[in-house]
């Protein structure tokens, strides 16, 4: 049935937008998690830790995001488990997350001088306490402009869940475009959309960037 | 349900992929050149120019970087059209990449340009106008480098549009075989050594031109 | 039983030899002056002693324990080390008090307002009490070294090692941490210090060893040693030094 763009088709464009939030939380949470545990293994003083989050690091950054959603959501039903775009989208959004954030993190740990570990160790304090006390807090603060950064890429790369039928932004641009045969208008809206969610945030992480060098 | 892991099939319609392969290449190299282009270009503008270009240049930036490429992909191919623009999939494909990447080139060599070795400003002396210029270019090359391995694996947007690239090749033969969990590792492996072997390649050429000095 | 003992310490990295085979006994209450080139491996001998750096041949001791046995619990024996760090090392996100009560409260239990009183004890004997809520990018270098010394001293160690603490410092900041330097010696307690301060060590250091290429190149009483030198490489090292 097609019928003509009306104002009530960008209401919906709009409401789609809470699911693009949605993924990205999702994401970042689970990417959260996944990176943090690489970060770590990352500055590990022991070979193969080290090694192990390479690899996992070099695999994930040298493949296409497209090709973990498919196999978690094609592949998986072939082996019979039963995948939903959520539970596909979820796993392949927190792998692909958390390599980038991971290196981020990482970056952002081997950052701190090692005099700082030395300066811990010197004074009794073991291993983990000197990352919690002393390497961390100060990690922490270099690690916010590009986390920021980067959640605008989670924000841009959930538009590719739609390829899976995923519902958020693109894809019910997708399907306004499909009852209302206006791929120009309906994909500006959409463009515009996404724009006013990552400017902002952008614009954000530069702040807080430019912010950062200045104390230093 | 038990399954077994079959390759065969995959690796049975290798020439198939491998068409699509040589799309991906093509679609990769093109936008490389077309980007550093687009890029070296936008980021003269963008520093050079008179204020009317800066604008320009700056917004059409922040709009690419802030929008989805697979949205810009479908505004070009799917949208273009009703403006009386038709392209074909390979085209649009091209159109959008590059317009893409340039925009984040432009923004790497913009940074590389407007970057002042550290030693000139502390020695309070020209390194000479040759030595400045060659820290600019080691300044953006590492990232030019990475931007265009990412964009090779963008390419594989592309398919959404059925351009037959290697990850729309894919799609078929996982349609044919229902092999899905091996055609996309397979697919995967593919670009993974790409990746690998697109950045030896540009580590490579940073050691011809740079590391001689 | 000497406070300190090194017995043929050999150390690499990679090829290269930086200490090549170190003997050197230290007895509770002395004061030791490392001097020689950079490069001289002295740093790294001092490291070794608290465990910084692991060595390749020969044993560490202090106070009986081998530091250089992978069994050893060296938080527990760090607790007993203090050493200062040329580039002061004090934690910029945490306040003075903060830096000082650190490892007093995590490693060694010490309760908060018990801890907040030994912080105030030490910095009032580095002469810095006042400043004790502020934070290190406020201090001067000078200040910021008197609270690294302080930060140690709160772990009331047995022995304090200090690795070249003044070479950082602005020429008019060094005389307020050597005076630190000078209370603490008097006080009683066993320290070794890397130093270019020739005539602190004269002062104030029983004795003085001269590292050369990696080896215990001349040891003696301080005076003797300084006025005196034996052999033509801490002649040379001297004259360029002293001039």
């Amino acid at each position: 049935m097609i019928r003509e763009l009306g104002f009530i088709d960008i209401l919906y464009l709009i409401a789609a937008m809470r699911w693009t939030l949605a993924l990205t939380a999702i994401a970042f949470l689970g990417g959260g998690l996944v990176g943090l545990i690489i970060a770590l293994l990352r500055v590990s003083p022991a070979l193969p830790l080290r090694w192990l989050g390479g690899l996992y690091v070099h695999v994930v950054q040298g493949t296409p995001l497209l090709a973990w959603l498919f196999v978690f959501f094609f592949g998986l039903s072939i082996v019979g488990v039963e995948v939903s775009p959520w539970i596909a989208a979820a796993a392949a959004y927190s792998i692909y997350a958390g390599a980038f954030l991971g290196e981020i993190w990482r970056g952002c740990l081997q950052a701190i001088p090692k005099t700082q570990w030395e300066a811990g160790a010197s004074l009794g304090l073991s291993l983990a306490e000197q990352m919690r006390y002393i390497i961390v807090p100060q990690a922490l603060r270099l690690a916010i402009p590009p986390t920021v950064g980067f959640l605008v890429q989670l924000i841009k790369n959930t538009s590719l869940a739609a390829v899976i039928g995923f519902i958020e932004l693109t894809r019910e641009g997708q399907l306004t475009t499909a009852v209302t045969f206006r791929p120009f208008t309906v994909y500006l809206i959409v463009a515009a959309l996404y724009f006013a969610l990552c400017f902002p945030l952008t614009q954000v992480s530069r702040r807080l960037e430019r912010r950062l060098h200045v104390a230093r | 349900m038990t399954y077994s892991l079959q390759f065969r099939d995959v690796f049975a319609a290798w020439e198939f992929m491998l068409d699509g392969l040589v799309l991906t290449l093509e679609l990769s190299l093109v936008t490389m050149v077309s980007g550093l282009i687009i890029g070296m270009a936008g980021a003269a503008g963008r520093v050079y120019g008179p204020s009317w270009l800066r604008t320009t240049i700056a917004v059409y930036v922040e709009v690419i970087r802030n929008t989805p490429l697979i949205v810009q992909l479908f505004l070009i191919f799917f949208g273009l059209p009703s403006a009386g623009l038709k392209f074909d999939a390979k085209t649009a494909a091209m159109v959008a990449l590059s317009i893409n990447l340039g925009a984040y080139s432009i923004e790497i060599i913009r940074a590389g340009l407007q970057a002042i070795p550290r030693s000139q400003i502390e020695a309070g002396q020209s390194l000479g106008l040759s030595g400045v210029q060659i820290f600019r270019y080691v300044v953006m090359f590492p990232a030019l480098a990475s931007q265009f391995v990412l964009l090779m694996l963008a390419t594989s947007v592309v398919s959404q549009i059925s351009a037959e690239d290697l990850f729309h090749m894919a799609s078929i033969v996982q349609s044919r075989t229902f092999r899905d969990f091996e055609v996309y590792i397979v697919v995967a492996a593919a670009y993974l050594a790409l990746a690998i072997v697109f950045r030896l390649l540009f580590a490579g050429l940073y050691q011809l031109v740079f590391a001689r000095r | 039983m000497s406070l300190v003992e090194l017995k043929d310490v050999v150390k690499r990295y990679g090829q290269h030899t930086v200490l090549d085979g170190v003997s050197l006994t230290v007895e509770k209450g002395e004061i030791i002056a490392i001097i020689g080139r950079s490069g001289s491996g002295k740093s790294t001998m001092l490291r070794c002693i608290n465990g910084l750096e692991p060595i390749q041949g020969g044993t560490v001791a202090f106070d009986g324990t081998v530091v250089n046995d992978p069994a050893t619990d060296l938080r527990k024996l760090r607790q007993h080390v203090g050493i200062v760090f040329q580039s002061f090392n004090l934690f910029p996100h945490l306040s003075v008090e903060r830096n000082i009560t650190l490892a007093l409260t995590v490693v060694k239990g010490v309760a908060k307002p018990a801890a907040r009183d030994l912080a105030r004890a030490v910095l009032q004997k580095v002469g810095l009490a006042e400043k004790i809520d502020a934070y290190p990018d406020q201090l001067s270098g000078g200040q910021q070294q008197r609270v690294a010394i302080a930060r140690s001293l709160a772990m009331q160690p047995v022995l304090m090692l200090f690795d070249e603490i003044t070479s950082a410092l602005d020429p008019e900041l060094v005389g307020e941490v050597l005076k630190v330097l000078e209370d603490m010696a008097r006080d009683g307690m066993t320290m070794m210090l890397v130093t270019h301060e020739m005539g602190f060590a004269r002062r104030v250091a029983n004795r003085v060893v001269f590292m050369h290429q990696g080896r215990i190149w001349e040891e003696g009483p301080a005076a003797e040693t300084l006025g005196r030198p034996k052999t033509p490489e801490l002649e040379t090292f001297l004259g360029a030094v002293l001039h």
